[in-house]
């Protein structure tokens, strides 16, 4: 296909006679028709029709067309056009814009309408993207020229179109960086002079001293006030709206100490001025029921001298001041990205800031009607604000919860146990009680009774090892006292009688023998038990070391012939004088060899003058500790690792 | 007059100029200060408005009762009356115009005057003296024209009831008495303490201020400051206020009393205490009320200290006056 060069003008010629035909046979098929037909780039036509659609707007608002529906007509041609592919996504909502703009306010209403009931089109995936900067533009243009009270309504639909239209984290909407509204500025009477109160007589000497009569006759003075004024209150009271407007000015340190001096006063009077006037609220609620519950509206504050008086008694008045006070309170304690790194309070300013907000709750709960239930409500709601500002700080993150895309293909695990599992069924058989406690101890065994059959649980004794201390006592060559013979405890006695009639045949021979005493009756059961029971029974455990040695000695030599072994026989005392003698003085390098405390050391040479002494007591206290392990094998490693080598070699022979 | 003595002033009584743009009060050092309400109220007010326009020493003793007719100042401490001229006050000018002393019959002692007001029937000022007796002084001819004597112990405070030139005095022994001012007979003999819903024995029996509105008499002291029916000679309401009221007045629909405690109460005709507006002594001996001027149409409150409140708004201190 030869490149032709695209004739624009032609183009546009042929596609806004097409429209104009599409609108008088309200379809776009004619438009599609003539797009389709022309030959050139996809791109060129597109945007080529876009201007033809909006030349031919330009030409139905020079026309002056009385009634909207054409100019909505030509803008539901562009959207089928959009549909169709055959214009860019862009154009219904450039002719929007250039349509509002052209247009009165009356006419302006309709086309809105018209705006708010596509809301589902624009929000469509194929619009959305293109054209939510021209709708938004659209409609702060559109709010722009609306006045605030008197299309209140008109204002109105354009802010729910617009929060319908985006998701509900936008960042547009919001006042991101916490910006405060700098003009509004609230005016009184700061100086003396200017007052329209009460012209008084300015020849008035400055002590005041002349009595003058028919001093309010003056002309220039208006009608006479005839209330006394409190100044002081007025001046103090009104400058404090300065701050609340511009509350960065808190943290200079000379503005913060004037806020603090009129607060406190202000607040003193608060305080001072209790609201009881339970008969004139009662009347006005009354009022406002009948007046249908109008809401009361007023953009800014009346700041004349005489109205002051009434504004305190007037307790909506007193409930917008105490709230302002809270929501800088708010703001100059909370964290805000966007504030400057000076702007910090000292430790002062927030103790005075959480002492005033405690009184501003006490005097908010003090206000009748349902003071208890505005200032909890106003509680809820600032904390509500905490949370819109701490997502405000993190950068207004979405509020959509977005699916992870890999857990779809994948089966979803099992995150809680099969039934089978944990009631013990399943493969593992293994039961989860919930706690891992529970269910180490359930899963010891998961059968009760076996679990108690077990043989770990088996907690009687066998006869030998409880009487072993008893038949060791009844033997005569240990001399035991009768009074310190475990028979005589009577814990002891129960416990045998109880163990005796559980393992013991004796305990149910019947014998003639009568038995003035339970220790006595185990006596002769002790005694009978000793008969019965084998010789080699644990009683005689203490000097079980030295027979196995023997033994495993005995064993060692028969084993093994030819080893030259040292036998590990217990260091006899005539072995130890021996060699005390010949380490004499040097038993001091011994001893560490021998694992000595400095201690010990240090008795021994306290102990004994003698040299010779203090080796051998060296030796007995090793022997003393080590026990069973004071073998001459031991001591002979020891002189050897000392360097003695040749003390050991005699050892070795004797 | 060094701190100690600011420290230790208390302010027994206070009085308006027949203009209202001035006020007069009284301490317990003898002196009179004259304060200027239009300086201090107008916006341009410093803290120097704030301070006497004109001190000066009027008696020996304490100032205890200051009274204002048309154009003269009158004041009585201890013993004497004393007369001064306003439009002279204002000039700076003190020189009293005149000072007499009622018959007493003991010299040793000097009884006190505690308190004055006026009888405009027969144009006399009824004294409450602290010889037990009530002097009355004729202003016409600047004699003293009867003595009513009844009372056992010395008299607090003396009321007018104006439609029926019958005078009021309340006195330490208890007693409120109804005096017929042509005859000097005492009508009636209220003992208050004798009433069980007012009595507080544990005040004592004293009654300090007494007030009256023609039909009504606010009596207080000892006993409970109680509103009381003339005509049935009964008690209507009791206000229950702790500690004893030193002063009360009708205002409007209200009822306002000042006495022990750092607050002025507001009390209505059914006997509840609405409100108690603190203010800055710790008790209060004297209330005023401007009703000579709208324009400077407050109340000041005076007592134990050397400051005099003034309310503009009866519901918060505005400022202070101080000596």
């Amino acid at each position: 296909m030869s490149l032709t060069l695209f004739n624009f003008v032609d183009a546009k010629d042929k596609f806004t006679a097409s429209a104009r035909h599409a609108l008088v046979g309200k379809t776009s098929k004619p438009l599609v028709n003539v797009f389709n037909q022309f030959p050139g780039n996809e791109a060129e036509k597109k945007t080529t029709l876009d201007q033809a659609l909006r030349g031919v707007l330009g030409d139905q608002i020079v026309e002056k067309k009385v009634n909207c529906d054409e100019y909505l007509s030509l803008i539901y041609l562009s959207i089928d056009a959009v549909t169709e592919g055959i214009c860019s996504a862009t154009t219904p909502f450039l002719l929007l814009g250039d349509v509002l703009d052209c247009l009165p306010l009356d006419q302006c209403d309709k086309i809105f309408s018209f705006v708010e009931e596509n809301v589902s089109t624009w929000k469509s995936s194929s619009f959305y993207t293109a054209g939510k900067n021209y709708l938004l533009r659209m409609c702060n243009d559109l709010l722009r020229r609306l006045s605030k009270s008197q299309n209140t309504v008109f204002c109105g639909r354009i802010q729910l179109f617009l929060a319908r239209l985006f998701p509900l984290s936008e960042k547009s909407g919001l006042n991101l960086q916490s910006q405060f509204n700098l003009e509004n500025v609230t005016v009184f009477n700061k100086n003396e002079q200017e007052s329209t109160f009460g012209q008084k007589h300015t020849e008035e000497k400055e002590d005041g001293m002349e009595v003058e009569e028919g001093e309010m006759g003056e002309e220039e003075a208006p009608a006479p006030c005839s209330i006394p004024i409190d100044y002081n209150l007025y001046r103090k009271f009104w400058t404090l709206q300065d701050y609340f407007r511009n509350p960065v000015q808190c943290y200079d340190k000379f503005s913060w100490m004037t806020f603090l001096k009129f607060s406190d006063e202000t607040l003193a009077v608060f305080k001072s001025y209790k609201l009881d006037d339970m008969q004139a609220s009662k009347r006005k609620l009354e009022e406002l029921r009948a007046s249908g519950g109008e809401h009361v509206y007023f953009a800014k504050f009346l700041t004349s001298e005489k109205l002051m008086d009434l504004q305190l008694s007037d307790s909506n008045f007193r409930r917008h001041i105490l709230l302002q006070y809270l929501i800088l309170f708010q703001y100059l304690k909370g964290q805000v990205k966007f504030k400057s790194s000076s702007c910090v309070l000292n430790d002062d300013q927030t103790t005075w800031i959480e002492e005033t907000t405690k009184l501003v709750f006490q005097l908010l709960k003090e206000i009748p009607p349902d003071g208890d239930k505005f200032a909890t409500m106003v509680e809820h709601i600032l904390n509500t604000e905490e949370n819109w500002n701490g997502w405000k700080n993190e950068g207004c993150s979405s509020f959509v919860k977005e699916r992870t895309v890999d857990e779809k293909p994948k089966r979803p695990t099992r995150k809680r146990q099969a039934p089978e599992d944990f009631l013990g069924k399943g493969p593992d058989s293994k039961i989860f009680m919930g706690n891992d406690e529970l269910t180490r101890l359930w899963n010891l065994n998961h059968d009760n009774m076996e679990a108690c059959k077990s043989d770990s649980r088996e907690f009687m004794p066998s006869l030998d090892e409880f009487f072993a201390e008893a038949i060791e006592q009844a033997d005569p060559t240990n001399m035991v006292e009768e009074e310190y013979k475990a028979v005589r405890n009577p814990n002891y006695g129960w416990r045998a009688l109880r163990l005796l009639s559980r393992r013991s045949p004796h305990f149910f021979q019947p014998t003639n023998q009568k038995f003035k005493s339970l220790a006595d009756y185990l006596d002769s059961m002790v005694s009978k038990l000793a008969k019965e029971l084998p010789k080699d029974i644990p009683s005689e455990e203490i000097k079980t070391g030295e027979e196995d040695d023997d033994d495993n000695g005995d064993n060692l030599l028969k084993d093994s012939n030819d080893s030259p072994s040292i036998q590990s026989k217990m260091v006899s005392n005539q072995q130890m004088d021996d060699i005390a003698a010949k380490l004499g003085a040097q038993w001091k390098t011994l001893a560490p060899h021998l694992e000595m405390k400095a201690a010990e050391l240090r008795e021994i040479e306290t102990d004994s003058e003698d040299v010779d002494m203090q080796a051998k007591l060296l030796l007995v206290a090793w022997q003393d500790r080590e026990g069973t392990q004071a073998t001459v094998e031991s001591l002979v490693a020891a002189l050897n690792t000392a360097g003695f080598a040749q003390f050991a070699d005699v050892l070795s022979e004797a | 007059m060094g701190p100690v003595e600011l420290l230790h002033m208390s302010v027994f009584s206070q009085s308006f100029s027949p203009c209202g743009r001035f006020l007069a009060a009284g301490n317990n050092y003898g002196e009179i200060a004259v304060f200027s309400l239009s300086a201090a109220l107008s916006p341009d007010a410093t803290a120097q408005s704030q301070k006497p326009v004109l001190t000066f020493s009027a008696h020996e003793g304490p100032v205890f009762s200051l009274l204002s007719n048309d154009c003269h100042l009158l004041s009585a401490g201890s013993g004497e009356v004393s007369c001064w001229s306003w439009a002279e006050l204002i000039k700076k000018n003190t020189k009293p115009l005149w000072t007499k002393r009622p018959n007493y019959k003991s010299s040793l002692e000097i009884p006190e005057i505690n308190s004055m007001t006026f009888n405009s029937r027969d144009n006399s000022l009824v004294l409450a003296g602290g010889d037990n007796n009530v002097h009355i002084l004729d202003l016409e001819r600047g004699l003293f024209k009867s003595v009513l004597q009844g009372h056992s112990d010395y008299v607090h405070c003396v009321s007018v009831r104006g439609r029926e030139g019958e005078i009021l005095s309340g006195g330490e022994d208890g007693a409120v008495r109804m005096w017929d001012s042509r005859t000097g007979q005492c009508v009636h003999c209220i003992e208050v303490h004798k009433y069980e819903s007012c009595a507080r024995p544990q005040f004592g029996k004293w009654i300090s201020c007494v007030t009256t509105d023609s039909d009504w008499m606010l009596c207080g002291g000892g006993p409970s400051l109680s509103l009381w029916h003339l005509r049935s000679l009964s008690p209507t309401s009791i206000f229950p206020l702790i500690g004893c009221q030193r002063q009360t007045s009708f205002y409007q629909d209200m009822i306002l009393a000042v006495g022990d405690g750092p607050a002025v109460s507001h009390c209505l005709l059914g006997g509840e205490v609405k409100a108690q507006i603190p203010c800055s002594p710790q008790s209060l001996n004297t209330l005023q009320l401007n009703t000579n001027s709208t324009d400077y149409r407050v109340l000041t409150v005076g007592g134990s200290s050397d400051h005099i409140d003034v309310f503009t708004n009866l519901s918060y201190r505005t400022f202070s006056f101080s000596f």
